[in-house]
């Protein structure tokens, strides 16, 4: 999601004019934000739709030979971290709000922190699996999730670090002026994208619930 | 502070910024052919690719299971993938969100003048527009001449041209050609270019999503293509599994290509719906927005929630080909019906993906030559909305034959059903409009009326495959594929042709050649009918798909359709023909507004200029009111000068 407003920059807008594209601009991050996670839903409900076709089919008795699982406790491990990236942004854009910027910073880093550490475990968990990807059933949504699951942290952690590194360049070009509190167009566009943003991660704790339930506990 | 038709006339003097020949704009922007452009987007595709299967061969060429097959589908994925990459740092696509993690804002949305902006990652949504018209052309091209191949097998059922193997993959090219670029036939080029201008927007809500939509686009192109150069796929557009499983390297152009375009129509679904939801101008509430606005707003809808999956799908295929999972593979606990039920959840959205925005376009088109209102205007939005719904609910009449639950048979037969009453309703809006209509049969109005002609037999023949024992019966054959080139090329290409011939004047400055466009248009339509009729006949007679050969009593009926089919493909040489002598051989001034419409579209100035509208408009009314004496105009462009109405329909503009 942008995070600048780019007005029209017609050479004939006039004051309301601008402000009309400014309300827009900050709808369509609203909007955008929601939509987004619409699509995310669609691609992670066909995840799950295989996952419960297969299981419910259990072709060649292969579902899940032996009750075997993907690695425990680094399913446990990446869920806790991504758990935290999304409590921190919650928080942070609550502390936003009331004007506590440095909190939102030194909580969206951390973040970020959490999202990287979540993705390298993810990544090193193929090293690990006790199974090959086409064994079973459960093996090949498992191998399918782990890779969705990659693109979901690099999604979420690389809009947290984008969000975060503009409102630092940002001081400068609005003044001196903290962006996370100023009224100027481009400070209300970012603080609309933080909005849609935490909205993200949210879901993503939502849905690494859910995942984590189907994939390590079921 | 809002803006109302009674407004002061102050500019904002800080805002103005100038047509740009190169400073202050980014990279990708600037004129001069060291910056990103096509050609660097080439070279570095090139360069990506051959990294990317250099990589591939790297990592996994010991494997037992590749070194045993011969065929390395990991470093064919790598290499494509790369070569995707390539092709987006070249051409621009990746600067701002490699730029952004530095916490670098957006560059300038500047004019940039010249014909380099049209090989140029360029964020006007005009461009973009323009570009996907030459995009689109090139698929149909393509795929239009693999038809004629198609076609040329099939004049004899003993004498071959092609072998059996090179035929299907010739049909399957054909259809994933085809099936991908009608996806984005009408979003693409005339939702880009005139949705704004018709919801009286500036821009669109996010055009670098938008300019990606359609260099991914290009790229998914380049993707499914390679297939053939690669061996090809032999599974047909549908890319059933276990064949899918069972082909080679081709079959991982086939995969990769469907999850790239599918990024793209997400894109493009995802920037056209915030669009419109969140740029219209001042007064256009809902009940005022153009009915072709609507059919894309539906169609982007379709494409931001039913691609997502295909998405799955495609990469699920890919890991099955590269790091040997068994999404698709039953004998180690997976499902080829798993690949029907994900595919068809999206393909059956998709051939509505294809049909709203061509109901837009008709709808939009005929009250300007009926010269009356558009009748039902709320039911024909409703329509569309309802259709767009109901198109989820009914991807498992594909499977009736492979292997679904019985039971389940009455369930997607019925919602099969039902959707054709919200489609009805858009057809007896059309056919309400055209009630004791004077009409004027401009070319764009009688590929209108082809519309409905062509798509009420596809459309009829549509009840009768949704019903089970038909369905059965002719499942597989001629009969279906006659059914849905009568939808999708009946219905899509023609509603296209007419978009094209009616906004190309707007795009372009220029008008169309008449006596051209009617000799494209009665050849297009006489040839379509006769190429396509006849296949419902040879379906009912029992003419599998797919398959080169064929019983010998069939062949008259075949060379008929075969020969038939060559005088169509040449219709679009005649097309070809037309856009060459108007655009550029003799051209032809268009004026302001030569159909006389009250659509906003036309009320901005010819050429539009980059910002589309000096000011914002502000809407007062819906643009049907033909004939009307004594409505209200459609709009205030500012100023008090307001457009748009019966009284000033000589020359709007």
């Amino acid at each position: 999601m942008t995070d600048t407003f780019k007005g029209s920059n017609a050479p004939t807008s006039t004051p309301e004019e601008a402000e009309f594209e400014l309300r827009a601009h900050l709808g369509s991050v609203w909007t955008g934000g929601r939509l987004f996670i619409g699509m995310y839903t669609f691609m992670l409900a066909s995840l799950a739709f295989s996952y419960f076709y297969l299981r419910s089919s259990n072709n060649a008795q292969l579902w899940r030979p032996n009750h075997i699982t993907a690695p425990t406790y680094y399913g446990f491990f990446i869920y806790a971290l991504l758990l935290l990236a999304a409590i921190l942004a919650v928080y942070g854009q609550w502390r936003l709000r009331k004007g506590g910027v440095a909190d939102w910073q030194v909580a969206g880093w951390t973040g970020v922190g959490c999202g990287l550490l979540a993705l390298f475990l993810q990544i090193w968990e193929f090293t690990k699996v006790p199974f090959y990807p086409g064994s079973s059933g459960y093996a090949s949504t498992f191998i399918g999730f782990a890779v969705m699951n990659i693109g979901t942290i690099v999604i979420g952690t690389y809009w947290l670090e984008t969000t975060l590194a503009r409102s630092l360049r940002m001081r400068k070009e609005i003044g001196g002026k903290d962006p996370e509190l100023s009224n100027n167009p481009s400070a209300q566009s970012f603080r609309a994208n933080v909005s849609s943003m935490t909205y993200f991660w949210g879901y993503i704790a939502l849905t690494s619930t859910l995942f984590l339930f189907m994939f390590y506990l079921m | 502070m809002t803006i109302s038709a009674e407004r002061p006339t102050d500019t904002v003097a800080t805002s103005a910024t100038p047509p740009s020949s190169g400073s202050g704009v980014s990279r990708s922007q600037r004129p001069g052919w060291l910056s990103q452009h096509l050609g660097t987007a080439i070279i570095l595709a090139i360069v990506g690719y051959a990294f990317g299967h250099w990589l591939g061969n790297y990592i996994s060429g010991n494997y037992p299971y590749i070194v045993n097959s011969g065929q390395n589908s990991i470093s064919a994925t790598l290499g494509l993938t790369f070569g995707i990459v390539g092709w987006l740092l070249g051409i621009g696509a990746l600067n701002y969100p490699l730029a952004k993690l530095v916490g670098k804002s957006a560059p300038d949305e500047v004019e940039v003048l010249g014909w380099s902006k049209y090989f140029r990652y360029s964020t006007d949504h005009k461009v973009v527009g323009l570009q996907y018209v030459v995009g689109v052309l090139m698929f149909m091209f393509t795929g239009g001449l693999l038809a004629m191949a198609i076609r040329t097998e099939l004049l004899s059922p003993t004498t071959h041209v092609f072998g059996p193997g090179t035929y299907i993959e010739i049909v399957s090219e054909h259809g994933t050609i085809m099936m991908m670029m009608a996806t984005s036939l009408v979003v693409g080029p005339l939702g880009n270019y005139f949705v704004p201008l018709m919801i009286g927007a500036r821009r669109m809500a996010f055009p670098r999503i938008e300019a990606f939509s359609f260099w991914i686009f290009m790229a998914g192109y380049m993707v499914i293509f390679s297939a053939l150069p690669m061996g090809g796929f032999t599974t047909g557009w549908t890319g059933y599994a276990p064949l899918q499983n069972q082909n080679g390297p081709g079959m991982t152009g086939y995969l990769l290509g469907f999850a790239v375009i599918g990024l793209g129509m997400m894109a493009a679904g995802f920037n056209t719906a915030v669009t419109i939801i969140n740029y219209r101008a001042p007064g256009m509430t809902w009940s005022r927005v153009p009915v072709f606005v609507w059919g894309i707003l539906s169609t982007a809808g379709l494409l931001t929630l039913a691609t997502p999956v295909l998405f799955s799908a495609g990469l699920f295929g890919l890991l099955d080909r590269c790091v040997q999972t068994a999404f698709y593979v039953t004998m180690h606990g997976g499902s080829s019906y798993l690949w029907q039920d994900l595919f068809w959840f999206f393909g059956h959205p998709e051939v509505y993906i294809m049909a709203l925005p061509g109901f837009g376009i008709v709808g939009e088109i005929i009250p300007v030559f009926a010269r009356k209102p558009l009748f039902a205007y709320k039911i024909s939005a409703a329509g569309m909305i309802g259709v767009a719904l109901l198109s989820f609910f009914v991807w498992q009449h594909h499977l009736f034959q492979s292997g679904i639950n019985p039971d389940m048979r009455p369930l997607f037969m019925l919602t099969t059903e039902l959707i054709s009453i919200p489609t009805g309703f858009i057809f007896l809006v059309g056919m309400g409009t055209l009630y004791r209509a004077k009409i004027k049969f401009e070319v764009p109005m009688l590929f209108c009326m082809a519309v409905f002609f062509n798509f009420l037999i596809g459309g009829i023949t549509g009840v009768f495959l949704s019903d089970v024992p038909v369905n059965v019966t002719v499942h597989g054959g001629f009969f279906v594929l006659s059914h849905f080139h009568y939808t999708i090329m009946g219905g899509l290409l023609f509603a296209f042709m007419a978009g094209i011939y009616y906004w190309l004047p707007k795009m372009t400055g220029r008008m169309m050649n008449k006596k051209l466009g009617l000799i494209h248009f009665w050849m297009m339509f006489i040839f379509f009918n006769l190429t396509f009729f006849p296949m419902f006949i040879i379906g009912l007679l029992g003419q599998p798909r797919r398959v080169f050969m064929y019983a010998q009593n069939l062949q008259g009926l075949n060379d008929f359709a075969s020969i038939s089919a060559f005088i169509l493909g040449a219709s679009f040489i005649v097309f070809a023909a037309n856009l060459f002598w108007s655009l550029w051989i003799n051209p032809e001034k268009a004026p302001a507004n030569p159909w006389n419409s009250l659509g906003l579209e036309w009320q901005t100035a010819n050429p539009v200029p980059f910002h589309n509208f000096d000011r914002i408009p502000v809407i007062m009314n819906d643009p049907y009111h033909y004939s009307e004496e004594g409505a209200t105009a459609l709009a205030d462009l500012g100023g008090g000068a307001t457009v748009g109405s019966t009284t000033s329909e000589s020359n709007p503009a």
